[in-house]
């Protein structure tokens, strides 16, 4: 999904926020780094570390954005033990989608990568879905704007 | 009144106090399998699973089946479903098919599996907001008497997941999804249908609705890409490949 909001609004952005979180910078995402700061303390810190995210975050993008980015921190904790409990594999056109770069980023390496199934013919056409859909992604959000 | 967050720097929309109430009033009221002392306690499960040596210990392991022992838990439910809240709240990224099986080897229905996870989760994702925001936990509600539903939906399917699941193209007709499009994220929980429908409200009010989802205008006050970005991380975090 970040794949396609960046195709969508048309950025130069990096994907491997995901992977190095703050440590990227920015990765062409508006408050990157500040909020792959805050997702970090929010999961893995200390109180004082979170504290010092949280404010770092507000003084730059307002306090709605603390509490939206807060509330996408939750709804994530929430859905990858949805599916890492019941073991559902990846669907055929996320597979196409993120074929590429689940290697690139490591996510191959995850355990619960190597427990979940395999997109099938949807992975193998990977790089013909992923053209098309970069295309009409790139298009919709040229019209949008 | 549950939720009654202070007012201080990062004041709380109200849709998403709604949203968490409406997760209170779902896990105290009887279930489909679960009543509604079983589903509390199963929330309180979550949170002593955070404090559990046997959890610490098998987390810090190579293998997490390598440890045994037992949970420090709350005397209320059965020791497969115990195992289930704390593995699933402290290393899920490390469990497996043949150790949902063998839960299911103990005595635990796949149905009862579902619900409990359903719980569970809305806790572990409500108390992480909490934490995030630097609010106190909420206080666990009081469970509500009466008896489960037991009702099992139809048109469901074995083999695409450990849990069975409805049918993509029942659950897309039942979410207003374009025809047999439901991915398995949202089916994940059909098996009992009001848990998928506990999940889709919550996640409307944390993240967006499908309709939103499908869409990538700006809703929130971070846009489309920076709500992606934190999502992605989380995952990342917990080494999940969804």
């Amino acid at each position: 999904m970040l794949r396609a909001s960046i195709e969508f609004s048309g950025a130069d952005a990096e994907l491997n926020g995901i992977s190095d979180g703050a440590k990227a910078g920015d990765a062409g995402i508006q408050h990157g780094e500040l909020l792959t700061a805050f997702a970090d303390a929010a999961v893995q810190g200390d109180p004082a570390e979170l504290g010092t995210a949280r404010d770092a975050l507000r003084d730059a993008a307002g306090s709605e954005a603390v509490v939206d980015a807060a509330a996408v921190v939750g709804n994530f904790e929430r859905m990858v033990r949805i599916a890492d409990g019941t073991g559902i594999p990846l669907d055929g056109i996320v597979g196409a989608m993120s074929g590429d770069f689940l290697e690139e980023l490591g996510i191959d390496a995850y355990q619960s990568r190597r427990m979940a199934g395999s997109a099938g013919l949807a992975a193998v056409m990977g790089p013909v879905i992923r053209g098309v859909a970069r295309v009409g992604l790139r298009f919709a959000g040229r019209r949008a704007r | 009144m549950s939720f009654a967050y202070d007012p201080g720097p990062d004041p709380v929309r109200s849709d998403l106090v709604q949203a968490n109430q409406g997760a209170w009033a779902h896990i105290a009221a009887p279930g489909t399998w679960l009543t509604g002392e079983q589903r509390v306690a199963v929330a309180d499960e979550t949170r002593r699973a955070r404090s559990c040596a046997l959890c610490r210990e098998r987390k810090a392991a190579l293998s997490p089946f390598s440890v045994l022992g037992e949970h420090e838990h709350g005397g209320v439910l059965s020791a497969p479903m115990v195992d289930e809240i704390h593995r699933v709240t402290t290393d899920a990224a490390r469990l497996t098919e043949s150790w949902y099986r063998s839960l299911l080897e103990q005595g635990l229905a796949a149905e009862e599996y579902v619900e409990a996870l359903g719980v569970a989760v809305q806790v572990i994702s409500i108390d992480r907001f909490h934490h995030a925001l630097g609010f106190p936990l909420e206080p666990l509600p009081a469970p509500v008497s009466g008896e489960p539903t037991r009702v099992r939906p139809e048109n469901v399917v074995e083999g695409e997941a450990w849990v069975p699941m409805q049918a993509a193209k029942q659950v897309a007709a039942e979410a207003g999804l374009p025809a047999g499009q439901a991915p398995f994220v949202i089916r994940a929980l059909s098996l009992v249908p009001a848990e998928l429908r506990a999940w889709s409200d919550l996640s409307e009010a944390q993240y967006l609705s499908k309709d939103q989802m499908m869409r990538f205008g700006t809703v929130r006050a971070i846009d489309r890409s920076q709500i992606e970005l934190v999502a992605g991380r989380v995952s990342a975090l917990n080494e999940c490949f969804y």
